[in-house]
């Protein structure tokens, strides 16, 4: 190549190029960067060999590419003309490819994206919605050109802005136009990049040096990887620029030795850039002398605070210094120094090439521009984007990174790595710019962006940034070196269980300390994940420290297995899975009513919390913990004849419980346990509670329900039916009577009313979700219409549709004012609904039931949107004024929610209540103000699911126990892990574990289920079982 | 690794030369140390001294500087280098235990060396592919999307 010597030679040069870049030609363009983890060297070798056996060497052209961005879909490619996108290509695919589309124009559909809902497939990169809802400016080379070839560079209008800034502009000028354009740095501070050249520029001295911080430490963030790796002549044309403008004749790119592509490009770039030219003496002829050398670091995150990298540069150990003086007046060697971040060079040649006015378009008020954030962590769409600053978090990890995997929980997302802080749910709606992020604790940092979901846990995550900030402290200053070791002191303890009351006060005063003494940017910033967790999951520091529990499973310290911490009343899951691979099946369902009554009622309608923790989900899919439970306890009843034996009573003290439901059932089955002799007083003729008068029998039979009480009465707890407690009887006349304690367990009996005009009691056709469905439960028969409404989104609405189907209904819609995201029912329950021909309208809320003549005759409804999170973190739905409109319906029911009923409590009963009417319980003991009455469940609470009901019974007769035993310690549902040996090896046991799918439990059609009550899930046959419980990973071995 | 590999005697005839590449040049002692490092694997005690005269500093600061940076080693190396990712999206993506998979594979610890120099085992802090998470590289290959069931499957490709 030949030397350019005036900006006219390159313009020639440029235009002679043009051919290449002919937009029309033929061009395969692969990642050969970041892809390269998933075999796109074996991609390209199948590209070249198939143009090579084809002969196609002149017509289409394989170009190695920077990173595309979507890297969540490596290998990916992009075929021009026509910018087709290609996913998951293997060399197998590559004939095909070129044969069918680069030649023929033909799309191939099983390698297109598809949306992960719809189903719609978009072979267009543009069409797709990760590329669609982005704006790539700095990323527009990236994925287009080889970043070995300066020509491609210089064909796409490369070196063009410093060519124009030396013919054009003068330095000052330069300066200008970049303080115009607002463009701030990328490397986490956020300051004024032009402000930052003018003081270099005016600072006294003859040599200047320019640097570029290419030292990516930020876990999480990998930006300017992918820049330095895709467009290095970029960076390379930045910092010439920026030579320009505060008149450096030298400069450095520090980069990480752990990216060594990273590394290769630039020398290349460097080596290309010299022989032609552009850089070294009299560059374009303009009497401008660059130059530009890489060092590589050598593994220290401090090192991209700037004055330690200064130090690392001079080849130091690489220690900060305060500032003042800031490198800009005392840098490398003592003289003035401007150093930047990568992406902020690579923002440079756009301001000069279309003006400083054209830059600030995009961006908010004090943050202009665009920003790459890498996005990792717990979302689908893992990759680069680059967005506008100033677009909500919500539109980068929902539309552009499509989401949470798995249908799990977000729970917070991680801004600014180790010095930043994370974002909850609740703020998911703000605009991610410089200022509002500092507002809530977190920054913008460098752009890294690590998605948590409900398995994170925040305590975890705080341990995880401080020990991470520990070792790499340089410990020059004592605030850091001492008070990042005692924060993660205390978080660890924490983690394992051993913190105490105070730890979390304790934390913030120490992370105050540290954050207002330390010297530099790493231990002025690295408490902020501290507080940051602090102020938004204050509950999980509470819970590990009080309560000795995880919510996320995943501090090893407090957890066996996952899926046994997240149970509510803590199973040996891993032991009773194990138990059915070895065909032992009794000894599986025994296991369970270690913790469990309700074997076979959890096993069909249980929300199985446990397979979200599931590991062997992060493989392929969560084991069917709730189908194999229902497999060991129908197991159980259809073999085993003999009644089980009553529990040997050991303990002298009498325990009443109110309430057969499955909190009061429960508690006198544990207490029976225990030890104690116990009677339940129920008010109906039947046991269960809302499991046996409102879960419809095609969800959960009755006589299932009635082996369940059978066995927990045979195990020797007395049950008296028609037997109420009220104004005649009363938990103090059992507490008289002798009992020892009380536990309430009343459920919740009254439901709610909407309170909108037309919801008149008694008017025909307007029913209420849980009456309605006692009453087709009990054999009243209620009538239903041709055309039924249901309003609502819980079980009960759910229950009630498929109910009215089943009783003869033409038609059943669901009216739900929040979205299908918010609605607390499982997928399975949504599904089957679906199926029979359920129709869901969500987001609308009715506001009137229309009637004529004491008949319903419809709903007026109005559109709803989702506005601001709650608190929860739930989306709260706001009416769309001038939406209303009438449905025609003959009847409507209401299932919006029960509530408990405390009229059966004596009107001066000395219960203390809470302001919602229910009863004021200790959280932990779940005691009353009365001495020896106790409530819990869903009469307390207000309506969970059936495992915390269980929970609940369990809790309050642990409770009674240390109540009778005068033991003042508090209650923990401990998990517990028995030594069992199994003959059969699980997968997890085995050296690798391939990927196999969990079967589906079997079901019958929709069309036949809705002529009858009939059970719809008929359970696994044995093979299944036997089959499924081998894909166990036993987690719990590895804790030995 | 329950004891330390005994250091070999090494050929240090080589240093003069990699010395001499450097000699006049402004702040050389990191790539010149980097050089030691490529060419033996470590950097051997017995060129602390040579390099710090070269560098006009006391040998106590050039030790200075290889202890301070994480990627330079004082003792021998595997002729394989597994480093597993401890970034955040690996870490939430369970990391700590493709770690301990790779610890109990291989009975050495973060930082250790098998006796018989096949595998070196580090952590870093984030290798910045976290598209991958978790992830580790063995050399300067990728090993992405991992669950400790595969490792093994993993170490047994060195």
């Amino acid at each position: 190549m030949k030397k350019l010597k005036t900006a006219a030679e390159l313009a020639r040069f440029r235009r002679s190029l043009a051919r290449g870049e002919d937009p029309d030609k033929k061009r395969v363009r692969i990642c050969m960067t970041g892809c390269r983890a998933y075999g796109a060297h074996e991609v390209t070798a199948a590209f070249d060999e198939e143009i090579k056996r084809k002969k196609l060497a002149g017509e289409v052209e394989i170009r190695k590419t920077g990173c595309h961005g979507f890297c969540a879909r490596a290998p990916v490619i992009a075929i021009d003309p026509g910018d087709v996108f290609y996913q998951y290509v293997s060399p197998g695919d590559v004939p095909e490819i070129v044969g069918k589309t680069v030649l023929g124009g033909k799309i191939i559909e099983r390698l297109v994206y598809a949306d992960p809902e719809t189903g719609r497939k978009t072979p267009r990169a543009g069409d797709v919605p990760f590329f669609k809802n982005q704006v790539r400016r700095v990323l527009a080379n990236c994925g287009r050109i080889d970043p070995k070839s300066i020509e491609q560079y210089v064909a796409r209008d490369g070196y063009a802005a410093i060519a124009k800034a030396l013919a054009e502009q003068s330095p000052e000028e330069v300066i200008g136009a970049v303080e115009k354009s607002g463009l701030r740095g990328r490397g986490g501070a956020g300051f004024p990049t032009g402000v930052k050249w003018k003081f270099t520029r005016q600072a006294k001295g003859d040599t200047r040096y320019i640097v570029c911080n290419a030292d990516e430490g930020d876990p999480g963030a990998f930006m300017d990887r992918a820049i330095l790796e895709g467009d290095p002549h970029a960076v390379l044309e930045g910092m010439l620029v920026a030579a320009y403008a505060i008149g450096a004749r030298h400069g450095f790119i520090y980069v990480r030795a752990e990216y060594p592509i990273a590394v290769e490009h630039l020398g290349i770039a460097i080596a290309q850039a010299e022989e032609l030219g552009l850089l070294g003496e009299n560059i374009l002829g303009a009497g401008f002398d660059f130059s530009v050398e890489l060092k590589q670091g050598a593994g220290a995150f401090v090192c991209g605070e700037e004055t330690a990298l200064l130090q690392s540069i001079e080849g130091s150990r690489g220690m900060p210094r305060p500032r003042p003086p800031f490198p800009a007046q005392s840098g490398l060697d003592r003289k003035p120094t401007c150093i930047n971040n990568v992406e902020t060079f690579a923002n440079v040649r756009s301001i000069i090439l279309n003006g400083a006015e054209r830059y600030a378009e995009l961006g908010t008020a004090g943050s202009k521009g665009t920003k790459i954030f890498s996005l990792a962590g717990k979302v689908n769409n893992t990759g680069l984007v680059e967005v506008p600053i100033g677009v909500s978090m919500r539109k980068v990890i929902f539309d552009v990174g499509g989401g949470i995997p798995k249908g799990r929980k977000f729970k917070a997302v991680q801004m600014g790595g180790p010095s930043g802080g994370c974002v909850p749910a609740r703020h998911l709606d703000m605009a991610v710019d410089y200022d509002t992020l500092q507002s809530i604790g977190a920054i913008m940092g460098s752009g890294g962006m690590v998605v948590m979901d409900e398995n994170t846990c925040m305590v975890d995550i705080a341990r995880f940034f401080v020990s991470f900030t520990q070792s790499e402290s340089c410990g020059k200053c004592a605030p850091c070196r001492i008070g990042t070791k005692q924060m993660l002191a205390v978080l660890t303890r924490i983690t394992q269980g051993q913190g105490r009351e105070g730890d979390v006060e304790k934390l913030a005063r120490i992370a105050d300390t540290v954050k207002k003494a330390s010297l530099c940017g790493l231990g002025q910033t690295c408490p902020n994940p501290v507080l940051s967790t602090i102020r938004f999951f204050r509950d999980e520091y509470d819970a590990h420290i009080r309560d000795r529990r995880c919510a996320a499973g995943s501090c090893e310290a407090l957890v066996i297995s996952a899926c046994q911490h997240t149970c509510p009343v803590g199973i040996d899951v891993p032991n009773y899975i194990a138990f059915i691979a070895d065909g032992r099946y009794r000894e599986a369902a025994d296991l369970i009513r270690e913790r469990n009554p309700f074997p076979a009622i959890c096993g069909r309608i249980c929300h199985h919390p446990c397979e979200v923790k599931c590991r062997r989900g992060e493989l392929d899919d969560p084991l069917a913990i709730r189908a194999l439970k229902r497999f060991a306890a129908d197991w159980y009843f259809n073999n085993v004849a003999e009644p089980p034996e009553p529990f040997p009573v050991t303990r002298t003290e009498r325990v009443a419980v109110v309430g057969a439901g499955p909190t009061g059932l429960s508690c006198a089955y544990h207490l029976a346990r225990l030890g104690y002799r116990v009677t339940v007083f129920e008010a109906l003729p039947v046991a269960g509670g809302m499991l046996s008068v409102a879960i419809p029998e095609y969800r959960l039979p009755s006589a299932v329900i009635q082996n369940e009480i059978n066995y927990v009465a045979a195990r020797g707890v007395e049950i008296r039916y028609n037997t109420p407690i009220n104004a005649n009887f009363t938990a103090d006349d059992l507490l008289r009577e002798g009992c020892a304690a009380v536990f309430i367990g009343a459920g919740t009996q009254r439901s709610q009313r909407i309170g909108i005009p037309g919801e008149i009691e008694g008017l025909d056709g307007l029913l209420y979700g849980l009456s309605f469905l006692r009453d087709v439960k009990t054999g009243k028969k209620p009538k239903v219409g041709q055309r039924v409404g249901v309003i609502g989104g819980g079980n009960t609405a759910i229950d009630a549709s498929r109910t009215a189907l089943r009783l003869g209904a033409k038609k059943a819609d669901v009216f739900y004012r929040r979205s299908r995201e918010e609605m607390p029912v499982s997928d399975v329950e949504y599904e089957d609904a679906l199926e029979e021909g359920v129709e869901f309208h969500f987001l609308t809320s009715p506001t009137r039931v229309l009637n004529e003549r004491w008949r319903v005759k419809g709903l007026e409804c109005i559109k709803m949107k989702l506005g601001e999170p709650d608190a929860g973190g739930r989306r709260r739905p706001v009416p769309i004024p001038g939406t209303e409109a009438p449905v025609a319906l003959d009847t409507v029911i209401l299932a919006v929610g029960q509530a408990p009923d405390l009229s059966f409590l004596p009107a001066d009963s000395k219960l203390e209540r809470t302001r919602w009417e229910t009863l004021d319980v200790d959280p932990n003991t779940l005691a009353t103000n009365v001495e020896g009455i106790f409530a819990g469940g869903d009469f307390v609470t207000g309506p969970t699911t059936v495992i915390h009901a269980i929970a609940a019974g369990m809790r309050g007769a642990l409770a009674i126990d240390k109540f009778l035993k005068r033991d003042k310690s508090r209650v923990e549902i401990r998990d517990e892990k028995k030594d069992i040996t199994h003959e059969v090896k699980l997968a997890g046991e085995e050296e690798t574990a391939e990927e196999k799918q969990r079967p589906a439990a079997a079901k019958i059609g929709a069309a036949k289920r809705i002529s009858s009550f009939a059970e719809v899930e008929t359970g696994f046959t044995e093979q299944q079982a036997l089959e499924e419980a081998k894909r166990c990973l036993r987690c719990d071995l590895e804790r030995r | 690794m329950k004891e330390t590999p005994t250091t070999p005697e090494i050929a240090l005839d080589k240093l003069g030369a990699i010395i001499g590449e450097f000699k006049g040049r402004k702040w050389a002692l990191i790539p010149m140390l980097q050089r030691v490092q490529d060419e033996y694997g470590y950097i051997p005690e017995q060129a602390i001294e040579p390099v710090a005269e070269a560098a006009g500093l006391f040998p106590s600061q050039v030790y200075g500087v290889v202890t301070f940076y994480s990627q330079f080693y004082t003792a021998p190396r595997g002729r394989n280098l597994i480093r597993v990712c401890r970034g955040t999206a690996c870490h939430v993506r369970g990391g700590r235990k493709i770690l301990q998979a790779v610890e109990r594979e291989l009975g050495i610890r973060d930082g250790e060396t098998t006796t018989d120099f096949k595998y070196s085992l580090e952590t870093v802090a984030c290798l910045g592919t976290c598209f991958l998470a978790p992830v580790m590289m063995m050399n300067r290959l990728y090993f992405g999307r991992l669950v400790p069931q595969k490792v093994n499957a993993v170490l047994k490709q060195f």
